[in-house]
């Protein structure tokens, strides 16, 4: 919900209950107002008899008006101190039912005990009422979209320097080297609200460029002790002859070494591919790429027993061309790892998808763990369990949606180009 | 050949010059920025082994002096940087070849002898051991003045092999020098040991000596005088 509907929600709510509230009690007190005159305008009648009888000892004939009439018949019982009631009594000269205003008293009148009762009509009372009412209503919807209107207009032109921080936000890039920059505002939410985000921008940027040059020096620092390491078991190695357990002993280390190496190289690629720090700006011809790959592979492949059914099509991609050569390795390395020997690979490249398949040795993988870091299918010491956490990755960056499929005995990894 | 070693790390530098010197290179090696240009400034070197981050400097930086002052010495990057983009600038500035830490001294040595080759003989070279003579220009191998017919790949191994005579070369070493980077098979090299009994039988068949020795089927050796 938009902040100005929220908010005119609440305020027109707000306002019809004040109104109603306040038109509510307006017509108690009006009506108790109103009725107080009517009281006191039968008291007075009361006292006009009263004054008229003690005068001339007969009742006095009172012409009927139709908003007041008097009722006089023989009394019963003497009425002491007489009140006012309202109720519902037949007009004769309006012949029709309305609410009245009725006091009834008893008066001795010519050695008699008369029993008279004064009625005021209260329709005009009503009718005051009604046009009361009315009037409320109307001032209410009135004000309602008065109110509408203005905040309408004032709040989208208020809110505008919030809308434009808003779209710096969206369009801000962390890999782009500049922090962001918000203008100032006449507006102090707004302009603290800038202000904020130029802060924590700028403070994310800096530890984004400290995470940058630490995976940078931190490749440098690993690598250049595995370099001493490897040449220094190289080294060794030309000492070692004769002595098999030695040699087989040095070339375990370096077997460690390399592997640790390629580890290191991974989770840096991983960590850059996370930080997006690759451009996609280049186009790559990913037929180009994988015949080359392939080629490379050839040995391997051949080694393997391996058989392969090409179908490619050339597709060129707004890519990357390293992680694309990158991910087409990882994918035929994966492949050629976990395909039993004697077995087919087929892929197929066509434009929209690239779609790898080969012979499964046994069921179905996990889908949702094949992708995970350092998940092997088998245990496994020589990879790193890292191929397809990268293919992943490249992947998202890309923009492009890779899955897993087990069709009739054949694992199939297919990467859409446009997820 | 005089080769100039530019390495901060003590350990590596020692290593890379004793193992140089053995293959009978005339070993120079300097730990700073600030000695490394001393050096090239007075001395030609046929190959300068580079490192790229120097306590004081960087490489590149005296890679770009040596190219402006027109220096026609080889160069070779080694660096821990593997990002695509050093590798790209190290070799738009110039350098003629690009080794990522840690790496094989097999395999520096043979870039080496292949930088050293194009630089003095313009590609164009010769290299005997024992009988069999390799032209690294037409790519051809002669036993007996009689052409062998090698694959590429048995070319490439029997270069490596000739380059680091008479020294214990790993499978990890051949398999990378051979097939990259992205070679992570260790488990299975088998086909390292058919290119090798290829190569082998084809050199015997031309009436070359036997001189590749396998060393308890972990590594090889190639004993020639």
């Amino acid at each position: 919900m938009k902040l100005f509907t929220k908010y005119n929600r609440i305020n027109i709510t707000a306002t019809i209950l004040t109104f109603l509230v306040g038109s509510i009690a307006f017509y108690f007190v009006l009506d108790y107002v109103l009725t107080g005159q009517l009281d006191r305008s039968l008291r007075a009648e009361q006292q006009e008899i009263t004054k008229y009888i003690k005068e001339h000892d007969k009742l006095p004939y009172i012409p009927e008006t139709k908003h007041q009439w008097i009722e006089v018949e023989p009394a019963v019982a003497a009425v002491y101190d007489p009140e006012p009631v309202t109720e519902e009594t037949f007009n004769k000269l309006e012949r029709e039912k309305e609410p009245v205003r009725k006091l009834i008293f008893t008066i001795p009148a010519e050695g008699k005990l008369y029993k008279v009762s004064v009625y005021q009509s209260k329709t005009e009372t009503e009718d005051l009422l009604q046009l009361i009412i009315l009037v409320t209503v109307c001032m209410i919807a009135l004000i309602l979209l008065s109110h509408y209107l203005i905040n309408r207009k004032l709040m989208t032109g208020i809110w505008k320097p919030f809308y434009k921080t808003l779209d710096s936000i969206k369009a801000h890039q962390l890999s782009v080297k500049e922090p962001l920059q918000l203008g100032k505002e006449p507006i102090d939410e707004i302009d603290q609200l800038n202000d904020s985000l130029n802060k924590m921008t700028s403070r994310i940027h800096q530890d984004y460029l400290a995470l940058k040059t630490f995976t940078e020096n931190a490749s440098h620092e690993m690598q250049t002790p595995l370099a001493v390491i490897r040449s220094r078991v190289e080294s060794l190695l030309q000492d070692a002859e004769g002595k098999e357990r030695t040699m087989q002993q040095l070339l375990s280390i370096e077997d460690a070494v390399l592997r640790l190496s390629r580890l290191h190289q991974s989770l840096l690629l991983l960590t850059k591919l996370e930080n997006r720090q690759f451009h996609l700006n280049e186009t790559v011809n990913l037929a180009a790429i994988l015949k080359n790959k392939l080629a490379e592979k050839e040995d391997l492949l051949t080694a393997h027993k391996l058989s392969v059914v090409m179908n490619v099509e050339d597709v060129l991609l707004n890519f990357h061309q390293h992680l694309a050569e990158i991910l087409i390795s990882n994918l035929f390395s994966n492949v050629i790892r976990y395909t039993p020997e004697g077995g087919c690979v087929e892929v197929t490249l066509v434009p929209g998808y690239l779609s790898v398949k080969n012979t499964a040795t046994g069921d179905a993988l996990d889908h949702d763990k094949i992708f995970q870091r350092f998940y092997k299918g088998e245990q496994s010491v020589e990879n790193t369990g890292l191929g397809l956490a990268i293919v992943k990755e490249i992947c998202l960056v890309a923009g492009f949606a890779v899955t897993y499929q087990y069709i009739q005995g054949k694992h199939d990894f297919t990467i859409h180009f446009s997820s | 050949m005089k080769i100039l070693i530019i390495e901060d790390e003590v350990t590596l530098k020692q290593t890379m010059v004793d193992f140089l010197s053995a293959a009978g290179y005339l070993c120079e090696s300097v730990s700073s920025y600030k000695d490394g240009l001393e050096k090239i400034e007075y001395h030609n070197y046929d190959c300068i082994v580079l490192d790229i981050m120097l306590p004081d400097g960087s490489g590149l930086d005296i890679l770009q002096l040596l190219k402006q002052d027109k220096k026609t010495d080889g160069v070779i990057i080694i660096s821990a940087k593997g990002a695509l983009e050093d590798k790209i600038e190290g070799l738009q500035l110039g350098a003629d070849d690009y080794l990522i830490k840690p790496f094989h001294l097999s395999e520096l040595s043979v870039r080496i002898a292949a930088i050293i080759r194009r630089k003095n003989f313009n590609g164009h070279t010769v290299i005997t051991a024992g009988n069999i003579q390799i032209d690294t220009n037409g790519k051809t191998v002669t036993v007996h003045k009689q052409q062998v017919d090698l694959t590429q790949k048995e070319y490439q191994l029997l270069l490596f092999l000739v380059v680091n005579r008479n020294r214990i070369l790993s499978k990890n070493a051949i398999a990378q020098h051979l097939w990259g980077d992205d070679m992570d098979f260790p488990a299975n090299y088998d086909f390292i040991y058919s290119h090798i009994k290829n190569l082998r039988k084809k050199l015997v068949a031309a009436g070359a000596e036997d001189c590749i020795k396998s060393m308890y089927g972990e590594g090889y050796k190639m004993l020639v005088p």
